[in-house]
């Protein structure tokens, strides 16, 4: 079974609305189900007109809901550095780490960063506490970037833990006919520290990149920029390996819709083509668009049906 | 008796001609030598830190937030560290004096 389930596409096509009523779909079956929304700006309680926020909620048997706060994250893990802090250096300058720690919070990447830890600490969860986690993602740019990320941090570090580590061979040669030095060196937290950080970014990509655990799935709309943007972001994805589950075509203008739409729907009938032969190799899935919008669970259950085909792709 | 002091003293006197012969080995050959690496060792080390902590001196790092859990471990050295680096001045002469050219 997929454990991992993403829901990801253009800002405004439907995506939360997805990801919830897939998620419910999954519960109904018994699979205990976690939904997570990344995104910063979080639609998700709206959508099951329920309040979720940074802790887990339950919303209904099976089923639990959880807002990633960035802000949230950050300061648990300064407080946890704060700590040992205090445990390890001298009282005179603990002022001036503290003033250090304040910079980092506010660097750029830092929320960013906190998100992709929490995020990594729930797929670890998965498989335990959880059966299947689904995502409901932010747009595609800051999604992208969170599920390459990895990647680009992992080469990175080794760098740093190479580096670390011919500091230390020579220091091992100084350290002879120095026992001073060879009792300051005898372990290296450093590259320990650099090692588990290391691990852990290994292992997110271990998770993204395995098409047996996720699946990433774009929800678009049958119009223009929504389908460049997806094949953009499925170009860009299947560079880093990750595997693109399906698609979700959100919206589609039914026929009975009347005059109104006519022109809009004979035009759509030509991206819907567009949409067939770019995304061929995919499993699509069409949604009507509705004569009001998605709330609360009673409606989203009527989603569910629709959505039974994302499924197969999986196997 | 006589005999045993005779064997004392000739004992302590290669003991410590021994240790000098060492002593001399170790500051005319080897010492100078290890202090090259280690000076070595901790220049690099100190390119390292500019990697992890770079961001303290304006130099931007893409993983700030994470280089903040080795804080711990480097602190006490973060400060020294800092006046080392804004005092470089010339890399070719911190070379040369590496080599001791004396």
């Amino acid at each position: 079974m997929r454990r991992f389930t993403f829901f990801g596409g253009k800002g405004g096509t439907g995506k939360t609305s997805c990801a919830a009523a897939y998620a419910l779909s999954l519960a109904s079956k018994g699979t205990r189900t976690l939904v997570v929304s990344t995104d910063p700006a979080h639609s998700l309680a709206d959508a099951f007109g329920k309040p979720i926020g940074f802790e887990t909620a339950l919303l209904r048997e099976n089923l639990w809901g959880l807002e990633i706060d960035a802000e949230v994250e950050a300061k648990k893990y300064m407080k946890v550095i704060q700590e040992k802090v205090l445990d390890l250096v001298s009282a005179a300058i603990v002022e001036e780490i503290k003033r250090q720690i304040e910079i980092a919070y506010m660097s750029p990447g830092a929320e960013e960063a906190a998100i992709f830890d929490k995020f990594v600490e729930l797929m670890e969860s998965a498989g335990t506490t959880y059966d299947a986690i689904v995502f409901d993602t932010a747009p595609t740019g800051h999604t992208l970037r969170l599920l390459t990320l990895p990647e680009i941090l992992e080469t990175w570090i080794e760098h740093l833990i190479e580096k670390r580590r011919k500091a230390m061979h020579l220091m091992k040669m100084a350290a002879r006919y120095d026992s001073v030095l060879a009792d300051k060196i005898k372990e290296d937290p450093i590259i320990e520290t650099l090692s588990a950080r290391k691990e852990k970014f290994a292992l997110a990509r271990r998770y993204l990149t395995d098409s047996a655990l996720s699946g990433f799935f774009f929800v678009l709309n049958a119009e223009k920029l929504p389908i460049l943007e997806t094949a953009r972001a499925v170009e860009l994805l299947g560079k880093h390996g990750v595997h693109v589950g399906g698609m979700v075509i959100n919206k589609v203008i039914p026929p009975e819709a009347g005059a109104f739409f006519e022109k809009r729907r004979s035009a759509q009938e030509g991206y819907l083509a567009d949409i067939n032969s770019r995304f061929s190799s995919f499993v699509r899935v069409e949604l009507p668009l509705l004569d009001s919008d998605i709330q609360g669970v009673e409606q989203l259950e009527m989603m569910v049906p629709l959505l039974g085909a994302l499924d197969a792709s999986g196997e | 008796m006589n005999r045993q002091v005779f064997w004392e003293k000739l004992k302590s006197t290669l003991h410590n001609t021994w240790e000098f012969i060492v002593l001399f080995h170790h500051g005319t050959f080897v010492d100078k030598r290890m202090a090259v690496v280690r000076k070595e060792a901790f220049d690099i080390n100190d390119n390292l830190m500019l990697l992890l902590f770079g961001d303290y001196l304006g130099v931007p790092n893409p993983m700030s937030y994470y280089m903040l859990e080795l804080l711990p471990y480097v602190a006490n050295d973060l400060e020294p560290w800092e006046r080392r680096i804004q005092n470089r001045k010339f890399l070719i002469a911190e070379k040369a004096a590496q080599y001791d050219f004396d």
